[in-house]
């Protein structure tokens, strides 16, 4: 297809998107240090606020999709409310929307190094983003709750996110069966689960961020908060040369040139290399009275 | 230079700028703080393997090892066996009369706080 954009090989990215491209890998790295922290296992006891098994042996918080479908598990014989998790992931997400999926989420950041891997990329329908609600809903707070009423505690359910997600299997199952297999006890992890965690990192080389896009009911539940949290893209159309730029960087499938603050959108900020999308933080005096009455 | 992806003209002038208001994500953060700081100072319904309450971040920490305990999980104990079969007989009859009348217990769950289990799925 020919670009019916006349100048959309003109602009060259602006220096505050190159600089945040830069700068996104090496912050992903640094908040390695945070979520696999060995002195940090003390902090299972507080839920996290990124996709990270807290059974990897380096884990330093609570997973909130674990967390969450425990406590659903746990109705029938406890009625306990996660406030902890509920008020993290409501501050994270009031701040900063869906921004740390993009920056600061292992998981996130191993698909983005998988990605690099080839350079084909199979372009998925957006709808697939509605998937993530219905894991949510489905295998995080019914499934477990319905087991549970079944009298089969979390850890017995045969069917669980713990049991289906690639990220326990690669950070909890691997370690641990490799353990086992140099201790001659043989390969720990189920086969089933074995599958899911190759069929995921094969799809990562051909899909940019799979289980974001697809499946994660925490990336789901944080990107609702994209339309009010005090941090987002602001569009600014002088700035706007209809160069394609913005939605030529957009790896999640996002129509960037429509709109922005949307619940694909992952905050990767590469957008933002178009000069006409800027990262802002909302504050009280920001917007004039005019304005929001518009 | 990056490949560009073909999209249709854009208008930019129509477009929304998305501009957001400071109150609504205020007002969600600072509920999420209140809720946060009630969570971390919340004493939950369920016991501890050592009689006291569970505070939310013990349950939590129990989640991911293996530390919580269903009371329709805990097996009796096994039937006595010994070497003599008259004893054996008069321990097994008492163990069957123990189990007759052994009361459920009265939590459904609680929290084995030493618990440190990896990976309990």
């Amino acid at each position: 297809m020919e670009c019916p954009v006349p100048n959309c090989q003109e602009r060259e990215p602006t220096a505050l998107g190159r600089k945040l491209s830069r700068l996104r890998p090496w912050l992903q790295t640094g908040f390695l240090g945070i979520w696999l922290a060995p002195v940090g296992r003390w902090l299972h006891g507080i839920p996290g606020c990124v996709f990270h098994c807290y059974s990897c042996p380096l884990s330093s918080f609570a997973c909130p999709v674990g967390v969450a479908a425990n406590y659903a598990a746990l109705l029938p014989a406890a009625f306990e409310v996660p406030y902890l998790l509920i008020g993290l992931l409501l501050v994270v997400g009031a701040v900063s929307g869906s921004l740390v999926c993009g920056w600061a989420c292992p998981f996130g950041f191993l698909q983005d190094l998988l990605g690099k891997i080839t350079r084909r990329k199979v372009a998925l329908p957006g709808w697939v983003g509605y998937t993530r609600y219905a894991v949510l809903v489905g295998l995080v707070v019914l499934l477990p709750m319905i087991l549970g009423f079944k009298g089969i505690p979390f850890e017995n359910q045969a069917v669980s996110i713990c049991r289906l997600c690639p990220a326990g299997a690669l950070e909890a199952g691997v370690p641990y069966s490799v353990q086992s297999v140099l201790a001659g006890k043989g390969w720990v992890m189920s086969w089933f689960k074995t599958g899911i965690l190759l069929s995921f990192l094969a799809a990562a080389l051909f899909i940019h961020r799979p289980w974001c896009r697809i499946f994660c009911p925490l990336g789901g539940f944080l990107s609702l908060f994209n339309r009010l949290s005090l941090f987002h893209l602001r569009f600014n159309p002088r700035e706007c040369v209809e160069c394609n730029l913005c939605r030529s960087r957009c790896s999640m499938g996002v129509k960037v040139d429509q709109q922005v603050n949307v619940s694909g959108c992952i905050r990767c900020l590469e957008c933002t290399t178009c000069g006409a999308i800027e990262p802002c933080f909302a504050l009280p005096q920001n917007t004039p009275v005019e304005e929001r009455q518009k | 230079m990056f490949k560009r992806v073909p999209q249709p003209p854009v208008n930019p002038a129509l477009r929304d700028v998305e501009r957001h208001d400071f109150w609504p994500g205020f007002a969600a953060a600072l509920a999420g703080v209140i809720v946060a700081f009630c969570g971390a100072r919340h004493l939950t319904g369920v016991d501890t393997v050592g009689g006291s309450t569970a505070w939310e971040i013990q349950l939590v920490k129990a989640f991911s090892s293996g530390g919580v305990q269903y009371a329709s999980q805990i097996a009796p104990p096994p039937p006595p066996k010994l070497d003599d079969p008259a004893a054996e007989a008069e321990a097994l009859d008492r163990w069957a009369k123990q189990q007759a009348n052994a009361t459920p217990p009265k939590w459904k769950v609680r929290v084995d706080t030493d618990a440190k289990t990896p990976c309990p799925t």
